[in-house]
């Protein structure tokens, strides 16, 4: 396997050659921008790193997965746009999907051609997602599904979604669920764009009505699909929370850099509440780089998904929200005129990043249901 | 349940103190001076404060970067006195200090005399409350105040002339009066340090910019190491929350099996937890690092440890009710002594700003994933 050094100096290398695309602020013109970068970062080989060979992966390590991102950020290039496919759906896939759906679907999912969504949640299961009832049932050749998602993320671009539906109603809650592989253009799916807080449609609510998905588009057995679905969120809490973090050490750096910039470097024009902010955000930053070892340890170890997954994403909620907190109460007054960039901050970015940075603590499971994971599978007290 | 890393280091500490660290003479200390001479005595024979000291100076010659997981260790027994100035001054000035002062710092380790530090110790809010020191010809002038074990100490250092002068003196030496603060810590007392004139022991250790220089070294490792022994504080404080709320029972079911204390003792472990992280990376990657990558490390090591084992603490007393506060149970020790450290060397509001400016400075280095899984 190739070195990490080396492989860091590869990819360090290959940003440094490219002409990084520039983003538009609209959705629509977003999305086909980032998707033509995932196909130029997959026919680089950047994409599925540590996914197996036969998959279209490259078969490295997690960790040179990690690096090869570090590197991204740091060059300031931006995320593919399959993130939800390439991060959390399509890991699942490659650990519990049978050969055809990894050979079929894996490489299109890598390359961007297809763009995957994950529907989870409904508007009567979000933090009791067990509760879910989009139903399919069993008509022969195929699963015929009912029913609703909501903030399903992408939904509308969107050519396959990780779908969970319930598949037997008198089993116990999580007994009763299956893991299905939809392709978004199956006749009878409605997807309605909600808009979000930071004025994007990034998140959907997407209707099933009487849908048709071949039973070869189960994820492992018919009503084992509750511990997919958990490997799935162990991805959106441990290791997402590595990967944000070289996005927030580098969304810090630029915020540092914005008021070096307006300080001409030297102390006197900086207010101490300037200086408090940014050490606030510092140390922040630094609680969970020491986490996050922990989490590296666990990826190297290919420990699966734990309940040490929501102590990261615990932890990661609340050091997200500090930084950014920090950074825009500096904005101050100024946050109603964004273009007079006081202090040097560009007011745009850090109002934008700042209200996404409130979705946190939501989506991946509430802080407060991470806390429940921690108090009762962690520490071991009991269900009140 | 998951534990933090096994360490090694720390495991004689722990059995020396299971046997010979009772809660008679715990009790002693803190109801009395926050030190014991004959404890002092007793660890300095089993070679604590020569952990640190170089090898061709009779120690074992670790880095004090090793030092984290002996003072979590420390903190979670709530051990008082002055372990902190004992094992790091003597390490950090040995090999610099003239020969007389050589030979003293020596003799503190070998037998466990108090080292005191004068030195400016709080954050920037209150330094010029604090006092300062001159040294001018090897006389020192001036008074510091809140000096941790100023009158038990019998060897000081002194952190002079706007830190461009480190030196030792005696303190039975003429021209060095030492008044008692009055006791506000039940692990440590303080004293404001008056020196008219006095000597100071040989030559100074350093002076101009190697004198700034080891200021910033000492303030870096106490700070390190304070901050681990307040990691060591919440792990203790979290586990005794833990167990209590799993025994106590109201409404007819343990106390633990209510939301509202779940999250709260989630969050005491997620603090605890996280800092003990925070504590073991900076051990990791200051094992060899430059002195002046020391600083800002341990400074936000130490705001972490500030803000973070004083909120556990205050959780651990809330989640035991009144019995937490009573004076029988151990935790408002536990608070009392947090909160003292919490000052010394700068708490988290003063080192958010001091953190800043450095940063501003340019000062803040990024580690890569790949360091971190090779350390
Ligand atoms: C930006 C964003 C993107 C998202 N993308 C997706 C996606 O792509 N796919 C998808 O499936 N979902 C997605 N979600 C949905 C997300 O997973 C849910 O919003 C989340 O799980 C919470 O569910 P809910 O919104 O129904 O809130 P509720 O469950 O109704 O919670 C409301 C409040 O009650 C609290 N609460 C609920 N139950 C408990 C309990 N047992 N103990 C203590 N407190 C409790 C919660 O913490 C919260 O504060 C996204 C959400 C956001 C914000």
């Amino acid at each position: 396997m190739i070195e990490l050094e080396t492989f860091r100096g590869e990819a360090r290398k290959w940003f440094a050659d490219q002409n990084l695309p520039v983003v538009p602020l609209d959705i629509d013109g977003r999305f086909e921008v980032l998707r033509a970068w995932q196909r130029t970062l997959f026919e680089s080989g950047w994409l599925g790193i540590s996914w197996s060979t036969e998959v279209g992966g490259r078969g490295l390590s997690p960790v040179h997965q990690l690096v090869f991102n570090e590197e991204l950020v740091r060059a300031r290039a931006p995320q593919p746009i399959g993130l939800i496919g390439l991060e959390v759906v399509g890991r699942s896939i490659e650990h519990y999907g049978s050969d055809w759906q990894r050979r079929e679907l894996l490489p299109r999912l890598l390359s961007g051609e297809d763009i995957w969504c994950q529907g989870f949640s409904e508007p009567e299961a979000g933090s009791d997602l067990a509760s879910l009832r989009t139903s399919a049932r069993d008509a022969g050749e195929d699963f015929v599904v009912s029913g609703q998602k909501v903030w399903t993320s992408w939904a509308k671009q969107a050519q396959w979604c990780a779908l969970l539906v319930r598949t037997d109603r008198d089993a116990p809650k999580h007994k009763g669920i299956s893991y299905l592989l939809v392709d978004m253009s199956s006749p009878g799916i409605t997807v309605r764009p909600l808009v979000q807080m930071t004025g994007d449609e990034e998140f959907c609510e997407v209707f099933f009505d009487e849908v048709s998905v071949p039973k070869r588009n189960l994820v492992g057995e018919i009503n084992a699909g509750w511990a997919v679905a958990n490997h799935t969120l162990g991805s959106e809490r441990g290791s997402y929370t590595v990967r944000r973090r070289a996005e927030l050490e580098v969304a810090f750096d630029d915020a540092v850099a914005q008021v070096q910039s307006w300080s001409g470097g030297g102390r006197e024009r900086v207010p101490d509440r300037v200086a408090a902010a940014l050490g606030k955000a510092q140390i922040a930053l630094q609680v969970l780089e020491g986490q996050t070892r922990k989490t590296i340890d666990r990826l190297v170890a290919a420990a699966g998904p734990t309940a040490e997954d929501s102590l990261d994403k615990l932890l990661l909620n609340g050091v997200e929200q500090a930084v950014f907190e920090s950074v825009v109460d500096l904005l101050g007054p100024f946050r109603t005129a964004p273009n007079l960039a006081p202090f040097g901050l560009e007011a745009e970015r850090w109002i934008h990043d700042h209200y996404f940075s409130r979705a946190v603590s939501i989506y991946g499971g509430t802080s407060q249901i991470q806390r429940n994971i921690i108090a009762q599978r962690i520490l071991g007290l009991p269900r009140g | 349940m998951a534990e933090p890393d096994d360490q090694k280091l720390d495991l004689p500490i722990r059995e020396y103190l299971d046997r010979a660290f009772d809660e008679r003479r715990r009790l002693g200390m803190l109801t009395g001076t926050g030190t014991d001479r004959d404890f002092l005595r007793a660890v300095a024979a089993q070679g604590w404060f020569s952990l640190a000291i170089p090898e061709s100076y009779g120690g074992l010659g670790l880095p004090l970067a090793d030092l984290a997981p002996v003072f979590a260790a420390l903190g979670e027994y709530l051990v008082p006195g002055p372990i902190v100035e004992n094992c790091v001054l003597p390490s950090l000035l040995v090999e610099r200090a003239s020969a007389e002062g050589r030979s003293a710092l020596l003799a503190t380790v070998e037998d466990g005399a108090p080292v005191g530090l004068v030195a400016p110790h709080t954050g920037s809010t209150w330094a010029d409350q604090l006092g300062s020191v001159r040294c001018t010809d090897g006389k020192l002038d001036g008074e510091m105040s809140l000096v941790r074990f100023g009158e038990q100490a019998e060897l000081l250092v002194v952190v002079a002339n706007d830190e461009r002068t480190v030196c030792l003196v005696d303190p039975r030496t003429d021209g060095v009066i030492v008044v008692a603060d009055g006791k506000g810590d039940p692990g440590s007392s303080t004293a404001t340090v008056r020196f008219r004139g006095a000597s100071i022991l040989g030559g100074p250790a350093a002076e101009g910019r190697s004198a700034v220089a080891l200021a910033a070294e000492i303030r870096g490792w106490m700070r390190m190491l304070v901050g681990c022994y307040l990691a060591g504080v919440a792990r203790w404080s979290f586990d005794q929350t833990l167990t209590y709320v799993q025994q106590r029972q109201q409404f007819g079911r343990p106390i633990g099996s209510f939301q509202a204390v779940q999250h709260i003792v989630a969050d005491m472990y997620a603090s605890t937890r996280s800092l003990e992280n925070m504590c073991a990376a900076a051990a990791e990657d200051l094992r060899d690092a430059s002195p002046q990558a020391v600083d800002l490390r341990a400074a936000c090591l130490k705001a972490y440890a500030a803000e973070s084992a004083r909120r556990v603490c205050e959780n651990a007393i809330q989640m035991h009710g009144g019995i937490g506060y009573t004076f029988e149970l151990s935790l408002h020790w536990y608070y009392e002594h947090a909160l003292a450290l919490r000052s010394w060397f700068g708490d988290e509001r003063d080192l958010e700003r001091e953190i800043g400016f450095a940063v501003l400075a340019g000062g803040a280095a990024r580690n890569t994933t790949t360091q971190e899984v090779a350390g």
